[in-house]
């Protein structure tokens, strides 16, 4: 059994006329690294938003096919039992803070406390989360007094500490500096290389994607436009979003006769340095 | 700073008290003030039981600078209001057409006394208590846990806005709109300063609802705590004295008033 | 327009210096990027271009305006500065409204203000929205409409903090065409970026900022050269200068373009 699986779904928010999400169908396995690109509007929040339940618990809307996540029909689901089994961590580090806790420490335990976990487990799941995301020092820190990519990263470890099977990011870098960025992508590495949760990504750092993930979506207009393993699909000519420089640049030299004709393209920049060797 | 609490971290007595006899203290310090009739009692009340609490907890100073800016104010409006407009009365002080009378600043006084057992009385609990674990034991008793998460989160949401309403006042002007002059001009520019601040709170509301959701705030299974609350055997007994002596005293000076 | 900060220095608080010196002149209808980590005064630089912080230490001259004899509104006739979150100003029911706030406040009339505005939205690509109200338009387009608001005030110098958040490879696109457009008209563009290809694509001069000062100033091919200058504002350099760097190719091939050339170039002389 597929830790997601996705039937023909179709998807639209309340008053509007154009399906966010159409006929869409979509298996993730158990541990699978997923990530999904595509332009603005083409539906990625919104697949985000449902693997957490969010769509339609929370935004309501009319949803048709069916959706099953971590064993739970989303549709029959409530949100707070989703909750425990699906993370779900979004572009502004800001408003994922509770705002009604004083220390870093007590905002990872936020969601162990709605739980119901006992103390002593909470503690020690807390202090593994903190360790994990770089936070030991900051734990007794307010939320508010950390910088932007160290939110990022305390949103994430709150949500991980629930131990969720399947873990959702929506664009967690793109309100981030370079710096920020770096740390969200280091920590992502660090998940991913455990394997022990299913990750859905979804980014434009392509670079990032190419070197990291094992599978790469591509949406467009609500509907999945190509789906394969990263260096397939992100050099790949009909990908909806401009490529990295590196494909760009590989693509126009094979174009003017720079570089042999034959071979995968570049997605990252070892590939293209190797690729240019070669030519 | 990032919050908007009173707290000052001490590691003392008073801070280990349990928050529930924190409160107690101070409801009881609140309901005595009401009742306690006179010139001095108040003022004793201060010295005697509120001043060696707040040495215990090693916030005597956090307590009197915190006191004194909210005390002046009424202090100052009592004895001006009361002292100059006392129907009749002896004047003590007469200047031109005005004149202090004594009944006026002897009502003042006892009246400043009670207000500074007030302040006083919340202020100790808010210096001493961390709002979290107050909220905490309150839930335990009962309290909804979404009306704690509420007062919880106002209490840091003031610094935010604060800084969000700087960052709007920036972009308007940066538009061209005039925010100081006339009373008329200001006027104009409360519209496009509260717009935003509403409208974008509205827009964290919604994500911050679904942070929330995501973090299983909407569970019915009982809840725990990492906060410990502990509680030293005899707490309960003290609250219980406390109140039954507050108890006491409002029955005693009801039936005085009515005799 | 000529903009002219003279040894500049701002502090917040005592213990919280922002700027530290800093000398900087743009000439009309330059297209400049400042760049460098969160904390290297970049914001702080640019709200001193509009006098939002008036210099504690030194002279901020917009043509002949001294910053600290005007108020911000004022200034905003020669300088718009568009912010990072468009929520913290869209207040008004319709886009058009939105657009038309700031050319009332600078008191153009009635047809100008319409001309200000349709121009404003055709250059965002957003003519269509004019009658939407702008909080039912995705982030994105916000954004584009908070930019909007900015350009149809017609200011000679106008200032982006990070306009390319939130963008997709489109709306990059189509603000790197915006840029292009206001420097051939004239007028100078000045924006903070992170997105480092964004501000080698489009941006002729590149400001480095590192701890309140200006560490590089010039043209993108010489700063994006100095990798231990860069490294000391912990930025990376773009995609392609990286690639151009790795492979030994002659010059610094900072888009596909010059970097195709830069290969032809060392083929010819293998």
């Amino acid at each position: 059994m597929n830790l997601v699986e996705l039937h023909n779904i179709t998807y639209s928010y309340p008053r509007t006329a154009q399906p966010a999400l159409r006929d869409l169908s979509l298996a993730i396995p158990q541990g699978q690294f997923c990530t999904v690109v595509g332009v603005n509007g083409a539906g990625k929040s919104t697949l985000c938003y449902l693997l957490a339940g969010f769509v339609p618990h929370f935004y309501h809307g009319e949803l048709t096919g069916t959706a099953q996540v971590a064993g739970h029909d989303v549709a029959q689901t409530p949100l707070a039992e989703m909750a425990a089994d699906v993370g779900l961590v979004f572009a502004n580090p800001f408003n994922q803070i509770t705002g009604a806790r004083f220390s870093v420490r007590e905002e990872v335990a936020f969601g162990l406390e709605n739980m119901g976990i006992p103390r002593a487990e909470m503690l020690a799941r807390t202090e593994e989360m903190l360790a994990l995301t770089g936070l030991s020092d900051l734990a007794e820190r307010s939320p508010y007094a950390l910088s932007g990519g160290q939110q990022q990263r305390l949103a994430i470890a709150s949500v991980l500490v629930m131990r969720p099977r399947l873990l959702v990011l929506d664009e967690p870098t793109s309100q981030l500096d370079p710096a920020g960025t770096q740390e969200i992508f280091a920590l992502l590495a660090k998940l991913v290389r455990r394997g022990e949760t299913a990750v859905v990504l979804v980014s434009h750092e392509l670079e990032w994607i190419g070197q990291h993930a094992d599978r790469v979506v591509v949406l467009d207009d609500g509907r999945i436009l190509a789906d394969g393993p990263p260096r397939a699909i992100l050099a790949s000519e009909m990908l909806p979003i401009p490529g990295t420089r590196y494909t760009q640049a590989a693509r126009r030299a094979r174009a003017e006769g720079l570089a042999p004709a034959q071979g995968e393209l570049p997605v990252t920049l070892r590939e293209a340095v190797a690729f240019f060797r070669q030519a | 700073m990032s919050s908007f609490t009173l707290y000052q971290p001490r590691d003392s007595g008073l801070h280990r008290l349990h928050p529930l006899t924190k409160l107690t203290l101070t409801l009881c310090g609140v309901a005595t003030a009401v009742v306690l009739p006179g010139f001095w009692p108040n003022y004793l009340l201060f010295a005697l039981f509120l001043l060696p609490l707040a040495a215990w907890g090693q916030i005597v100073c956090p307590l009197l600078r915190a006191v004194w800016p909210i005390w002046w104010p009424f202090v100052l409006s009592l004895f001006l209001v009361q002292g100059l407009f006392w129907p009749g009365g002896t004047p003590i002080v007469t200047l031109g057409p005005l004149s202090f009378k004594q009944e006026g600043v002897l009502f003042a006084t006892a009246m400043a006394g009670r207000i500074l057992v007030l302040i006083g009385s919340f202020l100790l609990l808010s210096l001493a208590t961390r709002p979290d674990a107050l909220m905490n034991a309150l839930t335990a008793r009962g309290l909804s846990h979404k009306l704690a998460y509420i007062i919880l989160a106002a209490i840091q949401i003031v610094p935010r806005f604060q800084a969000k309403a700087e960052t709007i006042t920036a972009a308007q002007q940066s538009r061209g709109l005039e925010t100081q002059g006339n009373l008329l001009r200001r006027a104009r520019a409360l519209l496009p300063l509260l717009g935003p601040l509403i409208l974008s709170s509205l827009m964290d509301v919604e994500e911050r609802a679904i942070a929330l959701e995501a973090r299983g705030f909407g569970r019915r299974t009982l809840r725990t705590s990492l906060i410990l609350l502990s509680e030293q055997p005899w707490e309960k007994g003290v609250r219980a004295l406390l109140l039954l002596a507050t108890a006491v005293l409002i029955l005693a000076r009801t039936v005085l008033a009515l005799r | 327009m000529q903009l002219s900060l003279q040894d500049i220095h701002f502090a917040y608080a005592p213990d919280a210096v922002a700027l530290r010196g800093i000398t900087l002149r743009i000439a009309p209808g330059e297209q400049v990027a400042i760049i460098g980590a969160n904390g290297a005064g970049k914001t702080t630089l640019i709200k001193q271009m509009n006098g939002l912080l008036k210099p504690q230490q030194g002279q901020v001259l917009v043509g002949d305006w001294d910053t600290r004899r005007y108020t911000v509104a004022q200034m905003a006739r020669r300088v718009g500065l568009v912010f990072q979150n468009p929520d913290d100003q869209l207040f008004k029911q319709t886009v058009a409204d939105e657009v038309a706030f700031g050319p009332r406040n600078l008191g153009f009339d009635a047809a100008h203000t319409a001309r200000a505005v349709t121009a404003a939205l055709e250059a965002v690509g957003l003519p269509d929205v004019a009658n939407a109200h702008p909080y039912d338009l995705p982030s994105s387009q916000r954004k584009l409409v908070a930019l909007a608001t900015i350009l149809a005030m017609e200011t000679p110098v106008v200032i982006m903090d990070e306009p390319t958040i939130g963008q997709d490879g489109r709306g990059v696109q189509r603000l790197g065409e915006i840029v292009a457009s206001l420097s051939e008209n004239g007028r100078t563009v000045i924006a903070i970026s992170h997105d480092i290809d964004f501000c080698a694509d489009h941006f002729t001069r590149i400001v480095v900022m590192a701890q309140g000062k200006i560490i590089a100033d010039g043209t993108a091919e010489i700063v994006f050269s100095q990798a231990e200058i860069l490294a000391q504002a912990s930025v990376t350099a773009p995609q392609i200068a990286r690639l151009g760097a790795a492979l030994g190719l002659p010059g610094v091939p900072l888009h596909v373009e010059s970097f195709i050339a830069a290969l032809r170039a060392k083929k010819g002389e293998t």
